[in-house]
């Protein structure tokens, strides 16, 4: 049960891989311009490998009773898969703001081959349901409210991989939970100017009420 | 003849009273919680290891075990598909336990003795009494002796200021509302939160003590994050925050009358044909999660206090006799979220320091009660839950797809994406964030049942489905006015609406109502010496107040009407 990034990794396949990182460089991108404010302000969640945190945890998330026994259900591909769809219909739709038409049609993961604008619209059709459910791949096709219920995660999961300690766990972040290490201060929490998790601070102004108890009473001074 | 006087399943915010109660009244109790045991020398490595079988004795509780799993780390601890808290079995190998929901959301429960208790905030008010009166089968009257029992017990207490409380009564004040020093709140007005916090250590502000020597010290060192578990304390049950682990759990083992069985999930409540009573909870059958044992324990009584959701699929599962009741009437509160953006020297003006810091103190700690409408209140996390909770979960979907709302209280509605979340982010220390909690109507249609297909190890799994009323909506609407505008008035430069999604499911309540599926008493109509002691019975969603205190009074008064009635 022993995990390391690079063996999960190898076993992920590369659309997967390649959809993911459009998805979370479409939400916390590399921003070069936000340099002024500090030398870590420009990394995003792909230099932070959020897309592997959302592999991770969608494919670590699901266990069924399918047939005997229960199995684990694997939703990264899955899940990829809707965004690709949901790529291809916004380009086929004339939706798409910046795509050429052709560059995409022949791309297996044509949601990474749109602009982060066009990723994020194709996630608005996804959520909106302006799309053909028939089209969209299990356990998505015809189920609107799955859909509903994925895309707004992979908005906030990708957020709270990217700014939480996950990526200071380093080369352990693939590991399973008990065998992760922090290796280094999340740079999303230097980013924040969140000084970390601590044991108290001396940070009591006042008390305004109190409640005093005696015999089974309570008031208030 | 029988394992036990009562069985109790699930040991969260209402099991762990009933556990205790009984077992100070002296019954024999035995506990049954799906998840895994913290701080407990039976379980050195709980999440890893199989560990023990039972525990009996107080003399089990180690903080040291305790403050090594709870590490602190928002991700390690709050991840709900793989953190120390989730809804899942105490191996973190495998998945949490699934429940299908086909809408936006998230379900946050936890498994564990302490239930969701372990990350709760520990808001601790009553029931606003408009919503009692003349509403529930009993009086607000009626509870509150047991209120003043459980306030005294956890205990509870108002919550002191940290700079972020600090801007906030300036906000509300600034905004027109009058302070109001009660329990029993019967008109609008502000007031710290009533908390099952430890009060500060009374050497915090003494620089001679080192923070380290605090924390290992009893007392709140207004560490922040109580949401990502807290750590302050000498001994297990001194734990500053008063989650049913490190409260009510030792207080049952203290009694020496209780054992707690962590990692069993109970599949079936037993029963059988009594001449006299009719048909009768008898004990329960469950399953070790570690070894996929099956084992059955009886008793003369069952309390079930499995939360919510695992409560009516419980019965559903156990073939309990039809009721149209049953997992119907699911209140949620309807939350909304609201962030202020301040600039430093706006801060520096308020209250002579540059942040809001929204990491010290209570996770939150003041609040403006509003009876007929609900609350808002100050809530203040770490980065990766602030972000995604301001940012990330939206009803309303993407701010920048969203034609402009003139006249909106708000300057961003939805989620935010790209380089406007990051120079967002940049400002999380100057951002003070409120979590709005709406008097919810109870409607038949919100409910708890299980897929007629799909299946975990347990059983047919649940699904849930909650969709407000247009009353529900209109409350929600009218405290996030209010929010904005005290966010206004204290001079926030940017005003987020994330309008959060209606099912982030945190205070669950009212899915086995008294009144419809029990009686005054918690026992269930169609089953006796079957008991509920958990959210599931409230009769509605108490007027917006945060639930657990109810549900520790109710849990409290059905332990006294259960000895009284079978064991007197
Ligand atoms: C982030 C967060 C913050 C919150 N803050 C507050 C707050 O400040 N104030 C407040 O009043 N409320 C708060 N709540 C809500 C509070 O946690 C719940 O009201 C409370 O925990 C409900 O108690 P319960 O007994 O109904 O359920 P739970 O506490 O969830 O306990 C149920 C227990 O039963 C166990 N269980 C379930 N099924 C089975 C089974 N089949 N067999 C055995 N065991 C089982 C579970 O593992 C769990 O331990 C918060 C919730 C969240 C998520």
């Amino acid at each position: 049960m022993m995990q390391t990034p690079e063996l999960y990794a190898s076993r992920a396949d590369p659309h997967t891989v390649a959809t993911f990182r459009a998805l979370v460089d479409a939400i916390v991108p590399y921003t070069p311009e936000l340099a002024a404010y500090g030398a870590e302000q420009p990394i995003g969640a792909v230099q932070q490998h959020v897309h592997e945190y959302m592999i991770w945890s969608l494919d670590h998330t699901l266990t069924l009773v399918l047939d005997y026994y229960p199995e684990i259900v694997p939703l990264a591909a899955p899940t990829a898969g809707l965004l690709n769809a949901g790529a291809a219909q916004l380009v086929a739709s004339g939706q798409a703001k910046y795509a050429a038409q052709g560059a995409i049609a022949g791309s297996p993961v044509p949601f990474a081959a749109l602009s982060p604008a066009d990723r994020i619209r194709t996630m608005a059709i996804l959520e909106k349901l302006q799309i053909d459910l028939g089209l969209l791949p299990p356990p998505y096709r015809d189920d609107g409210g799955l859909v509903k219920f994925i895309i707004d995660y992979l908005n906030r999961g990708t957020m709270f991989g990217n700014y939480s300690e996950w990526p200071g766990y380093g080369t352990t972040r693939l590991n399973t939970p008990t065998r992760r290490r922090l290796e280094f201060f999340p740079i999303g929490w230097r980013q924040t100017g969140y000084p970390g998790v601590s044991k108290g601070y001396r940070a009591v102004r006042g008390i305004l009420m109190t409640i005093v108890r005696e015999g089974g009473k309570s008031t208030i001074v | 003849m029988y394992d036990a006087d009562v069985i109790v399943i699930g040991s969260g915010g209402g099991g762990a009273v009933a556990a205790k109660e009984l077992g100070e009244a002296g019954l024999k109790v035995l506990v049954l919680e799906a998840g895994p045991f913290y701080g407990n020398k039976k379980w050195e490595n709980p999440n890893s290891e199989r560990g023990g079988e039972w525990s009996s004795s107080y003399d089990d509780l180690d903080v040291g075990i305790y403050k090594k799993i709870y590490t602190r780390y928002e991700n390690n601890m709050n991840d709900v598909v793989s953190g120390t808290f989730r809804f899942g079995p105490a191996d973190r190998r495998r998945t949490p336990w699934h429940r299908v929901m086909r809408q936006k959301g998230d379900i946050w429960q936890l498994a564990g003795v302490g239930g969701t208790t372990q990350h709760y905030w520990s808001q601790s008010p009553r029931a606003f009494p408009s919503a009692v009166d003349g509403v529930w089968p009993i009086s607000y009257e009626e509870l509150v002796p047991y209120y003043e029992k459980a306030e005294a017990t956890l205990p509870v207490q108002f919550s002191p200021t940290a700079p972020k409380e600090e801007l906030f009564y300036f906000a509300v004040q600034k905004a027109g509302w009058q302070k109001n020093p009660t329990l029993n709140v019967t008109k609008p007005g502000y007031r710290p939160n009533p908390n099952a916090i430890l009060p500060p250590n009374p050497h915090l502000m003494d620089p001679k003590y080192p923070i380290d020597q605090l924390w290992n010290m009893d007392g709140c060192t207004m560490q922040g994050h109580c949401v990502n578990g807290c750590t302050a304390g000498s001994r297990v049950d001194t734990i500053a925050k008063r989650g049913t682990l490190v409260s009510y759990v030792p207080l049952a083992l203290k009694t020496g009358n209780v054992a707690i069985r962590p990692n069993s999930f109970t599949i079936r409540i037993l029963t059988e044909h009594d001449p006299k009573e009719g048909l009768r909870a008898a004990g329960v059958r469950f399953r070790d999660t570690w070894t996929g044992e099956i084992g059955e324990l009886t008793a003369k009584a069952v309390v079930v206090a499995a939360g919510c959701i695992e409560t009516p699929r419980l019965w559903f599962n156990s073939d309990l006799p039809f009721n149209s009741w049953v997992g119907r009437g699911l209140t949620n509160h309807c939350f909304d979220w609201v962030g202020g953006v301040f600039d430093e020297k706006d801060l520096m003006g308020i209250m002579g320091l540059p942040a809001v810091y929204p990491y010290m103190g209570h996770t939150s700690g003041a609040r403006v009660d509003i009876p007929g409408i609900g609350i808002f209140q100050v809530s203040c996390l770490s980065p990766g839950l602030m972000a995604f909770l301001t940012y990330g979960f939206s009803e309303a979907g993407f701010d920048a797809l969203k034609p402009p709302e003139p006249g909106a209280p708000w300057n961003i509605h939805g989620r935010v994406v790209g380089p406007a979340l990051k120079e967002l982010m940049m400002n999380y220390n100057r951002t003070m964030t409120y979590l709005l909690l709406t008097d919810d109507e109870t409607l038949y249609r919100n409910r708890v049942e299980v897929d007629p297909i799909l299946k975990d190890e347990n059983g047919p799994i649940p699904v849930v489905h909650y969709v407000p009323s247009k009353k529900t909506l209109q409350r929600r609407d009218q405290l996030v006015k209010y929010s904005c505008e005290s966010l206004k008035a204290a001079g926030a430069k940017a005003i987020i609406r994330s309008d959060t999604p209606f099912a982030f499911m945190l205070h669950l309540e009212s899915t086995m109502r008294m009144g419809y599926v029990v009686d005054t008493n918690c026992e269930a109509y169609q089953v006796k010496r079957l008991f509920l002691a958990d959210n599931s019975v409230h009769f509605n969603g108490i007027g917006g107040p945060n639930p657990t205190l109810t549900t520790q009074a109710l849990a409290t008064r059905t332990s006294e009407k259960l000895a009284q009635k079978y064991f007197a």
